[in-house]
């Protein structure tokens, strides 16, 4: 009597043990609630006007230098263009785009999403938001998976590959110079070396002041000018003034990737771990409950 | 074979048959033998917690891991049917899902729970559940192969809409199929009925006894065994 008695108080003790178990899977998958974070006025932003830009690529150059990149060899197609894109080692670019109003300058580098679908699908957490706000990369804790790459809404992230075959690799992308910023050398290179005042830097909140004031002013002169980044992806961190459709510049209007990246972070994930928890749950009642039921002296 | 059970005084003989090949033995073992690695090495990707695991050069080589291992359980199964043709036609045939297999759906509860063996239809050399987990096997190594591929080599040659398509259809494979693992594992390791599973995996033979009691349809043949199975149920119902 007493044996059996034992017996079931060491089942009860097991089963909360499992319990505790299997509801510690299902709740392992909850992210920190930071990545669904607010953009504040006092983080910083780059603003880029187009009308300003004489598409000399001083950006460019001093992105590669400020950063160490190499040069990228390029097909001689005789146009403007080169390198053609952003790449792992091209963080910062200047292409020719042709809106309503006639072919102009545009500069592409990272938006710095506050709704980041990389730093959301990142397995390692190498992608984070730095505290001024910007989408910071730890190439250390990089494992060169390149979800980022596949979930970015601007193609911004590349992979540097060693080995495609073992998949050896680390991601790359423009950082917004967080070196140069905490160790108070100053602000993001390609703002600083811009002659013209087309990239310009500082607090996002001031910036977008700025940005509005110079889209009235653009629109007073007829042009169909428009801010970029204001509300996209949760607020970028790079603003930019288009003269047309987010489209022409290949930019989308709604960035519909960070919706995706967190519907599966978010909900097909932790549906997972509770799908993990109930089959841990399951099987260890159904193991309890069997061994007193079945007794294997009357099994064939 | 006799055996006699700890502190009991009776000495109980079983009779071993063969239920399992050579290769069809190192084919499951080798299968379990890559599954579980994928397994962890994937999760480590999956689990926020687990995030430590998957950073800097223990994630590549975690990642390493699971593409070594994810080509062996790739190719096991095509190479296991290149090399024995005929029990892919054997296999196909015993997996096959059929119209009585519902019977075992219905009596299962029952069997598994309170050991009740007398709602039970006979069953082939594999019973509807394992028919289940193994069709179910199928559905994901196709889906492992069909997402896993493009996953590996596909960045920046598949639009990256599908590429995140793949990575969620991946992850869901996953969970199913650890989920029918830990079920596979408690029945084979854990439940008392099953008590020769285990045993036939490992040497290859299980009891003529067991095999008549679980799997009489292999064991006396489907006919005869249907015809006992009904005379049995007759035979209640006069009772
Ligand atoms: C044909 C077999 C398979 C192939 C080719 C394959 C390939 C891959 C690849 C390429 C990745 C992306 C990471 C990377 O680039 O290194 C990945 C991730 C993953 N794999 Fe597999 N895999 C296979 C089988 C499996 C199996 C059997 C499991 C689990 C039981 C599994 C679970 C996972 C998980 C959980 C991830 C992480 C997905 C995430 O980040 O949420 N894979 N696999």
């Amino acid at each position: 009597m007493n044996g059996k008695k034992s017996e079931i108080q060491m089942s009860r003790r097991e089963f909360l043990g499992l319990s505790a178990l299997g509801l510690g899977i299902a709740l392992a998958n909850a992210r920190p609630a930071a990545a669904t974070r607010a953009v504040a006025p006092d983080e910083v932003a780059i603003l880029y006007d187009p009308v300003k830009c004489v598409g000399c690529k001083a950006c460019q150059m001093a992105c590669k230098r400020w950063n160490k990149l190499p040069n990228e060899s390029t097909d001689p197609l005789g146009i403007y263009e080169s390198p053609q894109g952003l790449s792992a080692i091209t963080w910062n670019i200047i292409k020719l785009r042709r809106t309503e109003t006639g072919w102009h300058f545009f500069n592409y580098q990272c938006m710095h999403c506050t709704d980041a679908a990389c730093v959301e699908v990142c397995p390692t957490g190498a992608l984070y938001h730095d505290p001024k706000g910007f989408v910071a990369l730890d190439r250390d804790k990089c494992n060169g998976c390149g979800y980022c790459t596949q979930f970015c809404p601007y193609g911004v992230p590349h992979l540097q590959v060693e080995n495609a075959l073992t998949g050896r690799a680390k991601s790359a992308k423009c950082v917004f110079c967080q070196d140069r910023l905490w160790a108070g050398i100053g602000g993001p290179r390609c703002a600083e070396v811009c002659p013209v005042g087309a990239l310009t830097w500082g607090k996002r909140g001031e910036l977008l002041e700025k940005a509005r004031a110079r889209v009235a002013e653009l629109q007073a002169k007829g042009m169909s000018a428009r801010l970029y980044g204001e509300t996209e992806a949760g607020g970028l961190h790079r603003l930019s003034i288009l003269l047309d459709e987010p489209e022409a510049y290949g930019l989308p209007s709604v960035p519909k990737t960070p919706t995706f990246a967190r519907a599966w972070q978010r909900i097909i994930q932790p549906l997972g771990n509770v799908a993990f928890g109930a089959a841990l749950l399951g099987i260890f009642g159904v193991f309890l409950f069997v061994r007193r039921k079945i007794r294997m002296e009357e099994v064939k | 074979m006799t055996v006699q059970l700890k502190g009991r005084p009776e000495v109980i003989t079983i009779q071993w048959i063969p239920k399992y090949t050579f290769m069809e033995r190192l084919g499951h073992w080798l299968h379990t033998a890559t599954f579980v690695p994928l397994a962890i090495t994937g999760m480590i990707l999956y689990f926020p917690f687990l995030q430590p695991l998957a950073q800097g050069e223990a994630g590549l080589f975690i990642r390493l891991v699971h593409r070594v291992a994810a080509v062996i359980f790739g190719l096991l199964p095509i190479v296991y049917y290149l090399v024995e043709p005929r029990r892919l036609i054997l296999h196909l045939r015993e997996f096959l899902l059929r119209k009585e297999d519902i019977g075992w759906l219905k009596a299962a509860p029952a069997y598994y729970l309170l050991g009740k063996h007398e709602a039970m239809p006979p069953q082939g050399r594999f019973n509807a559940g394992e028919k289940l987990n193994g069709l179910m096997m199928i559905v994901t190594w196709f889906v492992f192969g069909i997402t896993g591929i493009p996953m590996w080599f596909g960045k920046g040659v598949i639009p990256p809409e599908i590429f995140r398509w793949l990575v969620v259809f991946h992850d869901l494979a996953m969970i199913v199929s650890v989920c029918m693992l830990m079920v596979h594992l408690y029945l084979a390791v854990a439940h008392p009925l099953m008590w020769a599973g285990l045993v036939s995996m490992r040497f290859g033979v299980t009891s003529a006894e067991y095999a008549a009691e679980h799997h009489a349809k292999w064991f006396y043949g489907p006919k005869r065994a249907m015809e006992m199975w009904e005379a049995k149920k007759r035979e209640a119902a006069h009772h």
